[in-house]
């Protein structure tokens, strides 16, 4: 057991921080919510009310769908994209999708790879691409999911003023929708090329992200 | 029968407090709107009074400087109609009728009415004859 967390404990301390977090936010937007309801003269809703609602939705969903759209993103475009200097950068002559022989498939495959690797055909090259895939079918369901929710919100604020509510379609190009989008976006972007530009200069001992402290500034693709 | 009796009952309860299966709020939503249109139109400025949001009430009593039951009665709000469209968002609905629109929210008690008397304004909050928050 001791040795099972220790063997996941990057994974599982990921996940149970997660959780906790979650779950702060769902009393701290309660609470919010209910201030503005008590300030506008209408009833507190339960905790339970609020995090079924289209508020509390859209505010999670807003920043899955940027997280995701960021690991897409990364996965996809550093098949192609380097950067002089940086750990998180393939090294400058491997750009693009690299042989067989470098990916370890079909007749290159090892005893201990995954089946799916040796196979030939759409398996293989479904495998192949399964983690940037994964990622954007994420991000298109959460950024549907804030669409759906957003909406929803958005129109239980027009009712609040008085004015009439919008549809789905209507929704997608009110300011409200690429406002709460672009603000996730920007700040995901300017996180991946900070991490890609500092990563080249600075060091963090010990950790994979990092290049070895040692290492050249110039150094690229080498992990720590 | 004393079943059938019970079950309406339960039923307009959840109705009037906001649940119920698929268009049970809208239901409940529209059946409030209604209520005080009708009850309006019948002279029953009690009954009226009854589905008004607290601070809209409120509000309405203090302007007219009367006693909510005849104040209502001399808000000039529009005769009964054919409920259109109710549109249910959250704490919120709006209920179109054929003579008025009518701004709800959830309370305690279920849907009481917030605005009602409302007229559109072209990119603007509805213009409303009786209104709280």
């Amino acid at each position: 057991m001791r040795r099972f967390l220790r063997e996941n404990s990057l994974g599982l301390t990921f996940g149970v921080l997660f959780l906790i977090v979650l779950v702060g936010q769902a009393f701290a937007g309660h609470a919010n919510f209910n201030q503005e309801q008590v300030a506008e003269g209408l009833e507190p809703i339960s905790l339970g009310r609020y995090v079924t609602s289209a508020s509390f939705g859209v505010d999670v969903s807003e920043n899955w769908q940027s997280e995701y759209l960021q690991f897409f993103l990364y996965i996809f475009l550093t098949v192609w994209l380097v950067q002089k200097g940086s750990p998180e950068s393939k090294q400058l002559d491997k750009v693009g999708r690299e042989t067989h022989e470098d990916q370890k498939m079909g007749e290159h495959a090892q005893p201990e790879s995954p089946r799916w690797a040796r196979e030939p055909g759409l398996r293989r090259g479904l495998f192949s691409n399964s983690l940037g895939l994964v990622m954007g079918a994420i991000f298109l369901g959460s950024w549907t999911a804030q669409s759906i929710a957003g909406v929803a919100a958005y129109n239980e604020e027009q009712l609040s003023q008085l004015e009439d509510t919008v549809s789905w379609g209507r929704y997608l190009i009110e300011p409200d929708f690429w406002n709460r989008t672009l603000q996730n976006w920007q700040s995901e972007l300017l996180a991946v090329a900070s991490m890609v530009v500092l990563s080249i200069y600075l060091r963090q001992r010990g950790s994979p992200e990092s290049k070895p402290v040692g290492s050249a500034h110039n150094a690229t693709g080498v992990e720590g | 029968m004393k079943r059938t009796a019970l079950l309406a009952v339960a039923g307009s309860v959840l109705a009037l407090a906001g649940c119920g299966g698929p268009g049970g709020r809208e239901d409940a939503a529209a059946a409030v709107a209604v209520r005080l249109l009708d009850s309006v139109a019948r002279g029953d400025g009690a009954g009226a009074c009854a589905t008004l949001a607290p601070e809209t009430l409120a509000d309405l009593e203090k302007s007219a400087d009367q006693p909510c039951a005849q104040a209502v009665l001399d808000e000039d709000l529009p005769a009964p109609g054919q409920v259109t469209t109710t549109n249910v968002y959250g704490q919120w609905a709006q209920v179109r009728l054929d003579t008025d629109t009518v701004f709800l929210a959830v309370f305690r008690g279920g849907w009481r009415v917030v605005a009602a008397g409302c007229e559109p304004r072209e990119g603007k909050p509805y213009d409303c004859t009786l209104q709280g928050v």
